[in-house]
């Protein structure tokens, strides 16, 4: 154990490097390595495989929705515009509308 | 190269790789989760999520770091979902006194007693000590494993040492 220690010492400590070894060693290397590979090796599960369907359905779902509300605010849009273009022509003339421009200007409820 | 041979599809490659890093992989594990069993688990988690993400590996890259983070990760996210479990249990009373311990029972004290002061670390810190001193990786490269400035990394491995050199000042090497 070095005594001198600051935050720029850029070695290891090997005395202190050895007793974390021991204490957090693990036991039974081979048994482990095992049943890793045995894990990586499994095919994947029917749940799993849906699972990893059911994020592209979610995603594929929320893309249609947004298509979907952008088609919708753009039409909106689009009559709102129409609507103003035919109020503009009214209040642009020089000489007041006949009475029958007026009352077709009026939107059918 | 062997990451790069399993990074091609090559599940020998990938064999020697999880046997060359199995170790490392589980005490990193075991710094976050304090239970070898969870540690276990969090480790081949690692493995297997290093497997299939294998492909977005830059195999220019020393693959120890980039496979550890995925590890400190998996052991993190285990960590934070399992229910709270008795950490392991130290006998205060045989540590403070007692019967002469013998040399194998005063190392066991010792090693249970540096797993508690370890435990008492924050998790980042407990981390970077055991990456730099146990797992001899550089300042740099723990940093990429954290996720956080070098600067930080020295001054986590700093504050952690200071914390446990109490523990050892009888500490021994033993073959």
């Amino acid at each position: 154990m070095k005594d001198s220690m600051t935050p720029f010492d850029s070695h290891p400590d090997p005395v202190l490097g050895a007793a974390l070894r021991a204490a957090l060693a693990p036991e039974d290397s081979a048994a482990f390595v095992a049943r890793v590979l045995v894990a990586a090796n499994r095919p994947a599960a029917p749940l799993d495989v849906l699972a990893g369907w059911s994020r592209l359905g979610i995603a594929a779902a929320l893309l249609v929705a947004l298509f979907a509300g952008v088609a919708v605010a753009r039409d909106a849009g689009a009559e709102d515009a129409e609507t103003a273009s035919q109020d503009v022509v009214i209040m642009a003339g020089t000489e007041a509308p006949e009475a029958i421009t007026l009352l077709a200007s009026f939107p059918e409820r | 190269m062997l990451a790069a041979r399993a990074q091609a599809g090559d599940r020998t490659a990938f064999g020697e790789l999880v046997e060359r890093y199995a170790d490392q992989a589980r005490r990193v594990a075991r710094a976050v989760l304090q239970d070898s069993d969870d540690a276990d688990d969090a480790a081949q988690d690692a493995f297997l999520a290093a497997l299939v993400k294998l492909k977005q590996y830059d195999a220019t890259r020393p693959f120890g770091p980039w496979l550890m983070r995925i590890v400190a990760n998996a052991a993190t996210d285990r960590r934070r979902r399992r229910t709270v479990r008795r950490a392991e249990s130290l006998d205060e009373g045989y540590i403070g006194g007692g019967p002469q311990p013998d040399a194998i029972a005063e190392r066991a004290v010792l090693l249970g007693r540096l797993r508690k002061a370890l435990a008492e670390l924050p998790e980042r810190r407990r981390l970077a000590v055991v990456l730099f001193d146990v797992e001899g990786y550089a300042h740099a490269e723990i940093a990429e494993i954290l996720g956080m400035p070098e600067g930080t990394v020295r001054s986590e491995v700093f504050h952690a040492r200071r914390h446990l050199r109490t523990l050892l000042a009888d500490w021994r090497e033993q073959p």
